[in-house]
């Protein structure tokens, strides 16, 4: 029952990724868009993902929910080291579904829709460089998990771990994937006049992932952060990267064949190969920390709990899954039966 | 002030604000379907218009409560560090279930607002139902998780060590039925009496009379109801603390002496040094009843509880009378809301209209005092006689910024709820009549 719920707990990170992450994505194209290309994003943005954008986000509640009932050690580390980034999260994440939601459902359209775009932006940006920077600490090799909290700075328990420069290009890294993915969906939903757009801009966020992918890696490397060096040691890692830096071959050629379910899928891989090569760079031992490194494995709860959470997870999935999938279909956004 | 202090004062502000988004994203989406059952029926097209301008509100409140609930899920884990390390095993499941109910009314959401002349009306309209139902599943389930923390079950506790956990069984604790029976009536008094007071303002000030009329019936007559059943669902809750908390009882009653025949207090001014209560109204032997079924029966003084268990008496006590005050009063209105469907010329009458209108806040005032009387009577204990909440508090020290911070940020999100609101009632009025 343990691998049914550390699948349903994958799942829903990958499925948060891709789909908070087209939606963080989609702030952060309109802010680095001109100001008329804002006024298109903005209406295709809604039109594709008004319906969908609130289940997208339940998925991090099912994250941290089967983490903290599943493995309440591993999720007592983060909460307690990671206070600070997670609150900024939590931040962007209230700021950027109030600002969504005030853009589209206020009665009138006047100029508080300026105040209601930009804070809409901001926070699409920041939240997952943040989310980033969030899991850039857990592997930092910074985090000091200890007892005896009084032996310590306020900064080097609190801020430390996340205020570095690793963990920053992680978050980096992590914005750009999400523009990645929401530009290339976008290509799919505009019309022709405005798809030379979006083309264009799946282009420069692609380059930019790969050159920060690239500076993330050399940066490790340099100053010897663990994670990196056994990532580039890792023959399995290794090759989920290769495999996903194979795939833009395919990919531009989808795109410009304009074969928008397999431009979208091949994206969508692209960016779970890369999250499953840093899974499984070290797993189970997902939390490396300056003293200690700690096994989501070995701090999974009673075998009672993670029974009862399993089923519960069957269950909730087997109600939830199909009600997505029609969602999506309904509002035509898979076109599986096209 | 301290870390646990500051912790605290965060999670109180935080749900006091959770608690109204969740309760009126939980008992609007029953409005809402009314109203579209009703223009389904009868195609009247001021129906049509409610039930758009409700599902308008829907929307706006879900999210909110959504963000909020979310902040939540982090905060518990984030202020609470200790506590959600041995409750998570414990009490998990109403939490995930709660998950997958909320999915599942995000998902009935989406198709219901964007459903509009796409999908099956009827099936449009039974989307609806299921954001109302999950809606109110979730809602019982996260109480289920908070009657844990004041009825611990399914686990033993030895050493300092949580054993033997049996989930279902923390599910099931002894205080989940009262608590959630209490809070789901709650919800549906306090949305109603406040959806209703809003439409009853517009009415007293003339505009679109006959759509806001419409829309008041609708509210009230939930808000009524329920305000009626309400006091039975208090006797059961008040029987059940009686036993498993009755340190609770005796601050919520203000009540010091331990006596057989004890009387009830009606307001008056605690003394916490003398241990007396001033300026009270006393009814003999009605506490004795009241908690036990028996005129004569002890109850349990709070001189009799250690000074380390007992909760802060006044706060309790203040915050049980204006429950129970405003209770009894809404339950009287919503009385006099059925009388005036026979005499229907109240309802051409301005004091009528502004009755309602000034009630429209109470059900919430007293929604929230009913969670003070049970969060803070709960103290000092996170889970009952287990775990004291300083025990539970996260090791990070400056949680006052983190207070402040969030103040900020909910402050914020009132004022743009309220605004957003307010623009929603205006362009409805300006808009054509039907």
């Amino acid at each position: 029952m343990l691998y049914v719920v550390l699948f349903f707990l994958l799942v829903s990170l990958l499925l948060y990724v891709i789909l908070a992450g087209a939606d963080f994505g989609a702030g952060i194209v309109e802010l680095f868009s001109s100001e008329q290309n804002q006024k298109i994003t903005k209406k295709t943005v809604y039109s594709v993902m008004g319906p969908v954008w609130e289940a997208n986000h339940i998925w991090i509640i099912i994250l941290v929910v089967i983490l903290w009932v599943g493995f309440p050690e591993f999720y007592n580390v983060l909460v307690v080291y990671l206070h600070i980034p997670l609150t900024l999260v939590l931040l962007g994440i209230t700021m950027r579904g109030v600002a969504f939601v005030f853009r589209h459902y206020d009665a009138y359209k006047d100029q508080s829709q300026v105040v209601y775009d930009w804070m809409f932006r901001i926070s699409s940006f920041a939240t997952p460089i943040f989310l980033g920077i969030t899991a850039g600490a857990m592997v930092s090799g910074e985090l000091i998990i200890t007892e005896n909290y009084s032996n310590y700075s306020f900064a080097e328990l609190f801020v430390n771990p996340w205020l570095n420069g690793f963990s920053i290009l992680v978050g980096l890294f992590f914005a750009a994937l999400c523009a990645f993915l929401t530009s290339i969906l976008l290509i799919g939903e505009t019309n022709e006049t405005n798809r030379p757009i979006y083309v264009r801009k799946s282009k420069i966020a692609n380059i930019t992932v790969i050159i920060l992918g690239f500076i993330v890696l050399s940066y490790g490397m340099i100053f010897e952060i663990k994670f990196v060096t056994d990532f580039l040691k890792n023959p399995y890692t290794i090759s989920l990267v290769a495999l996903s830096g194979i795939l833009i071959f395919p990919l531009m050629k989808s795109i410009k064949n304009a074969r928008r379910i397999v431009s979208r899928t091949l994206a969508g891989v692209q960016v779970v190969l890369i999250i499953l090569a840093a899974l499984i760079t070290h797993y189970p031992y997902l939390i490396i920390a300056s003293n200690t490194e700690m096994s989501i494995i070995e701090s999974a709860a009673t075998e009672s709990t993670i029974n009862v959470l399993g089923i519960s997870l069957i269950v909730g999935g087997l109600i939830i899954l199909p009600g997505v999938f029609h969602l999506f279909k309904s509002f035509k956004m898979i076109k599986i039966l096209e | 002030m301290d870390n646990l202090d500051a912790a605290r004062l965060q999670m109180a502000f935080t749900l006091i604000f959770h608690i109204v988004f969740a309760c009126i994203g939980m008992v609007m989406p029953f409005f809402m379907i009314i109203a579209h059952k009703k223009w389904l029926n009868t195609r009247n097209p001021i129906y049509l218009k409610l039930t758009k301008s409700w599902q308008k509100g829907v929307a706006i409140f879900f999210v909110t409560g959504a963000v909020s609930g979310t902040a939540l899920s982090f905060e518990l884990g984030l202020l609470w560090p200790e506590f959600m390390k041995y409750a998570g095993p414990i009490i998990g499941m109403p939490f995930s279930l709660e998950g997958a109910a909320f999915f599942v009314e995000a998902i009935a959401l989406g198709f219901y607002l964007y459903g509009w002349d796409k999908i099956p009306e009827k099936f449009h309209w039974f989307t609806g139902v299921i954001v109302g139902l999950s809606g109110v599943a979730s809602g019982i389930l996260v109480v289920s998780a908070n009657g844990w923390m004041n009825a611990p079950s399914g686990f033993d506790y030895i050493n300092g060590q949580f054993l033997n956990i049996d989930p279902v069984k923390a599910f099931f604790n002894p205080a989940w039925f009262t608590q959630a029976l209490h809070m789901t009536l709650a919800a549906f008094t306090a949305t109603g009496f406040a959806v209703a007071g809003i439409h009853a303002y517009q009415i007293y000030k003339e505009r679109q009379v006959e759509l806001h009329k419409k829309a008041f019936k609708i509210a009230i007559t939930f808000g009524a109801i329920a305000a009626i059943l309400q006091p039975i669902s208090g006797d059961l809750s008040a029987k059940d603390i009686a036993k498993r908390q009755p340190v609770k009882l005796a601050a919520m009653e203000a009540h010091y002496e331990t006596q057989k025949g004890a009387p009830l207090y009606i307001g008056g001014i605690v003394d916490t040094e003398n241990k007396t209560v001033s300026h009270k109204i006393e009814i003999p032997k009605a506490l004795s009843f009241l908690a036990f079924g028996d005129f004569d029966a002890e109850v349990k003084g709070l001189n009799d509880f250690p000074d380390d268990v007992k909760p802060n008496v006044p706060m309790v006590h203040y915050a049980f009378q204006i429950m129970v005050g405003i209770g009894t009063l809404l339950m009287v209105v919503g009385g006099l809301f059925f009388i005036s469907l026979k005499r229907k010329s109240w309802w051409q009458k301005n004091w009528y209209w502004l009755l309602f209108a000034i009630l429209a806040p109470f059900g919430f005032i007293a929604l929230e005092a009913g969670w003070i009387v049970t969060e803070v009577g709960r103290q000092p204990w996170i889970i009952h006689n287990v775990m004291r909440t300083k025990d539970a508090v996260t090791p990070m020290p400056g949680m006052i910024y983190s207070f402040y911070f969030y103040l900020c940020l909910y402050g914020i999100l009132t004022v743009a709820v309220t605004w957003l609101m307010t623009r929603q009632i205006k362009s409805l009025n300006n808009s054509k009549t039907v």
